[in-house]
């Protein structure tokens, strides 16, 4: 009887340390280059964690995202309709493509996989596409 | 000699009628390109909107083309936002934005919304994926550019949105919004 009860309970042991060590995949999250500050996106630069492109572009690791988003300032300026004279492509990549939008508005601006036509696991990104460094926040939430 | 004041007055007229045609003429379509008369066919309940901090639970639903909902998404003591979805699923916002100062502006009279793609690591070329977005009142197109400035294909506006999944193989570098006349109104980048 003793040798039972001692099986359950590291059988119940067992399953509360398989379950916490589970990623939590509800709240998981991914920011650059901190979730409460702005870097800078330029030609070179890189998250250096095998994105598609090698420099310039920002990307998560492979998740099962909800959505990405971007926050990007007016730097290095903005004309009057809060556009700037850098782009950027802000989507998600697998490992056959990258696809996303392209802004050059100082904006907050969201999208998910399944609005362009993505799914699975995939990487949440940022690109530099054109002009000067993009000041900006890139998040994803899975 | 009587009849030089009376010539001259005339053509005083006529030059200030002319004067007040253009100035008329390039306000309207100064207007044109800052309204977005749809206002919706009919209001419809957004669900599991993507920006959470953002209070939005009903939209205007513009328009359905190309199996994609169009919506306007009106905000208290704010500028409207701007999401679209697909379809089959009204309600349901797979992309949103909320334009800083409003949309549209002169200066910007089109809200693209399209996606692109690439399948090269080696270069930063981008190809049309799908075409979509907002367009003001004045614009009757919108073209998409090559990198050489050729028009890749031109997407006509009905109801302030356009959009079509019949896109063109090759790079694109830019769109510009054209009026009924052909001028272009605005360009990006």
């Amino acid at each position: 009887m003793r040798r039972i009860v001692f099986f359950v309970i590291a059988l119940a042991c067992a399953a509360v340390v398989v379950a916490l060590g589970r990623p939590a995949t509800a709240s998981a999250g991914w920011c650059w280059p901190s979730c409460s500050g702005y870097g800078y996106l330029g030609p070179s630069t890189s998250t250096n964690n095998g994105c598609w492109y090698s420099s310039g572009e920002v990307c998560s690791y492979y998740g099962y995202w909800f959505n990405t988003g971007i926050a990007k300032t007016c730097y290095p300026g903005c004309n009057w309709n809060y556009q700037t004279t850098s782009m950027v492509l802000y989507g998600f990549e697998n490992r056959e493509r990258i696809r996303g939008r392209l802004t050059v508005k100082a904006d907050t601006v969201y999208v998910r996989p399944s609005d362009v036509a993505m799914s699975g696991s995939l990487r949440a990104q940022t690109a530099w596409y054109s002009g000067p460094a993009s000041q900006l926040n890139a998040a994803a939430i899975g | 000699m009587t009849s030089s004041p009376k010539l001259i007055i005339a053509g005083a007229v006529v030059v200030v009628a002319a004067t007040a045609t253009v100035i008329a003429t390039q306000g309207s379509a100064s207007r044109d390109a800052t309204r977005l008369s749809n206002t919706g066919r009919q209001q419809v309940e957004i669900r599991r909107v993507v920006i959470r901090s953002v209070p939005i639970r009903h939209g205007s639903l513009l328009a359905v083309r190309a199996n994609r909902a169009m919506y306007r998404l009106d905000r208290t003591n704010a500028a409207p936002c701007f999401g679209i979805g697909p379809a089959s699923d009204v309600g349901n916002l797979g992309a949103i934005t909320c334009p800083r100062g409003g949309f549209p502006r002169a200066g910007q009279p089109v809200l693209d919304f399209s996606v692109y793609e690439s399948t090269r690591h080696d270069v930063r070329d981008l190809s049309l994926f799908r075409i979509e977005g907002f367009a003001a009142d004045g614009v009757a197109a919108v073209e998409f550019l090559r990198p050489n400035g050729s028009v890749a294909v031109k997407v006509p506006v009905a109801g302030n949105v356009y959009a079509t999944s019949a896109v063109p193989e090759g790079p694109i570098a830019g769109f510009a919004a054209v009026d009924k006349a052909g001028k272009r109104m605005g360009q990006s980048p």
